[in-house]
Order: structure tokens, then C-alpha cells, then sequence
């Protein structure tokens, strides 16, 4: 759909499901994913004379609802200022002795420019992704499907950029080991 | 073997050396340093090469879980009575 006008009598029916499918997997509580879209539809009723019809009514939609997104998570304090351990105590236990694995990573028989059409394995990330701690996930969220610089990232956490890698090193390896777990072992 | 992978520790190329740097890399553009290090690593490899790829995939998926288009699946979405309370609380204000 192309819009280029609102009509906001059909915004729950066009975009209520997408939009909240999108809120869920960032805020993970239904009861909230639930408030934000409501309110986001309200803040859009309310600025309708804003919109200039530059973008499509689900660009103009979706643009309100990443700001009603990001003060949800602002208005959450705990998230911030958490400082990380020091670089040495990362996962040492995933290596031995040597500096060498201890399990080796498996070859996952997938291309990994095909890997995103397989929406069983998407699937699986999104419940891995569960598994991450809240402050873990939301940076690895707004990094890797929000697509946000990483200065932005560290200004919003007040980090420096080298807590920033580890933190996505460590995400990206308990995503890895929860997949092949979960997913490579239901594969065989 | 052992002896080998010992040297690879103190040359700071050992497989836990490499696997953050690895995914450093997928984040900004490193130092010419690290990037040799991570190339010469994987050369000999075979562990951190799979490594590599799966930290595609995952860059890869996350990616296309984040987009606004992705295909429903069952319970994401709005239940009906919510969507009428949403409805009303729309037609009030407009």
C-alpha cells in the first residue's frame, strides 16, 4: 500500500497487526506492545497536519512508532548506565587452555546470503533472542534489526565503543550457541 | 598440535583472540592490523571459518526479523476486542 494521504478510519485494519508484531519483538510484554501502538495511532491522529505526503502513510506510521518505542525504553531507567566487566572475563569457558575451542563451531550448511529466507531458523532467533539479557538484547535490537549507528548506540547507553563489541560479540555467541541447540538439533 | 596452538596463543592469534575480532569487524572498519590477523587466522581455521558464516547468518536474519514487512506468525497479532478499543478511542479524538 502506497498512500500518499492518511485515512486514519483504516489504520488499525492496514498496519494494527504489523505494527504490533513489530512493538512485541523490541518490548517482548504484550500489555505494553498493546499501549504504544494505541498511543502511537493517537499521536498520528493528533499530528495529522504534519504529514506532508513526502512519505507513504505506513512510512509516516512506523517513523511515530520508533519514537513511541525508543521513549518506552528511555522511560526505563534500569536499562542504563550498567557498566560492563573488563574485556578479560569474556567467555573464556567457550575456549580451552590454548586459546582454541572448546566445541567447535559446526558448519551450519547454509549460505548466509539465502540464510534470511529461512523463516524456521528467523523464528528460532527471535525465541534465542528471548534468552538474552534485557540490556543485551535491546542494544543487539537496535543495532542489528533497527540498523543504528553505533555512536548513537553508545551515546543512548553512555558507553564507550569498545564495551559496545564486546557486548555484541558476547550477544552474537550465545545467539549462536542457543541456535544450534535449538535448531540444528531439531534438524536431526 | 598442542605446541602449535600455543605459539597461535602467544601470537595473539588463538582462536579466542579471533572470534571478537571477528565480530568487531562486522561493526566497523578495524585497524589493517586486525585485519590480517583475522585473515591469516581463518586461513588455517576450519573452526572460525564456520564461525564466521553462522555470525553472518545471524547478522543476516536479525536483519529481516527487524523489518517492518516480515510475514505474521501465529499470536503477533492485535487480539479483535483490542482492536475495536483502539478503534473507539481513535473516532473519540478525531
Amino acid at each position: 500500500m502506497n498512500e500518499r494521504h492518511l485515512d486514519s478510519s483504516q489504520w488499525v485494519d492496514r498496519y494494527g497487526d504489523i505494527m504490533y508484531r513489530f512493538t512485541l519483538l523490541r518490548v517482548k510484554n504484550a500489555d505494553s506492545a498493546e499501549e504504544i501502538v494505541q498511543n502511537t495511532f493517537i499521536a498520528a491522529i493528533q499530528s495529522q497536519d504534519k504529514f506532508a505526503g513526502r512519505s507513504t502513510e505506513k512510512s509516516w506510521l512506523f517513523g511515530i512508532l520508533k519514537h513511541k518505542i525508543m521513549d518506552h525504553f528511555r522511560s526505563q531507567k534500569r536499562l542504563q548506565n550498567f557498566n560492563l566487566p573488563e574485556e578479560s572475563e569474556s567467555n573464556s569457558e567457550e575456549y580451552d587452555d590454548s586459546g582454541h575451542w572448546k566445541i567447535f563451531p559446526k558448519d551450519w550448511g547454509l549460505d548466509p546470503e539465502k540464510a534470511a529466507e529461512n523463516t524456521e531458523l528467523a523464528q528460532k532467533l527471535e525465541e534465542c533472542m528471548n534468552g538474552l539479557s534485557d540490556k543485551f538484547r535491546r542494544i543487539f535490537i537496535m543495532k542489528e534489526l533497527d540498523g543504528i549507528d553505533s555512536e548513537e548506540i553508545c551515546n543512548e547507553f553512555d558507553i564507550k565503543p569498545t564495551n559496545l563489541w564486546v557486548i555484541l560479540h558476547r550477544t552474537r555467541s550465545q545467539l549462536k550457541v542457543c541456535l544450534e541447540a535449538h535448531w540444528l538439533g531439531d534438524m536431526k | 598440535m598442542q605446541k602449535i596452538r600455543g605459539i597461535l596463543k602467544q601470537l595473539k592469534v588463538s582462536c579466542e583472540d579471533i572470534s571478537p575480532l571477528i565480530s568487531e569487524s562486522m561493526d566497523h572498519r578495524v585497524a589493517l592490523e586486525k585485519r590480517l590477523r583475522i585473515k591469516f587466522h581463518l586461513l588455517i581455521c576450519g573452526a572460525c571459518q564456520c564461525y564466521k558464516t553462522q555470525m553472518d547468518i545471524i547478522k543476516n536474519l536479525a536483519k529481516k526479523i527487524g523489518s517492518e514487512d516480515i510475514e505474521l506468525k501465529k499470536g503477533s497479532a492485535l487480539r479483535p476486542e483490542t482492536k475495536e478499543k483502539i478503534k473507539q478511542s481513535l473516532k473519540s479524538i478525531s
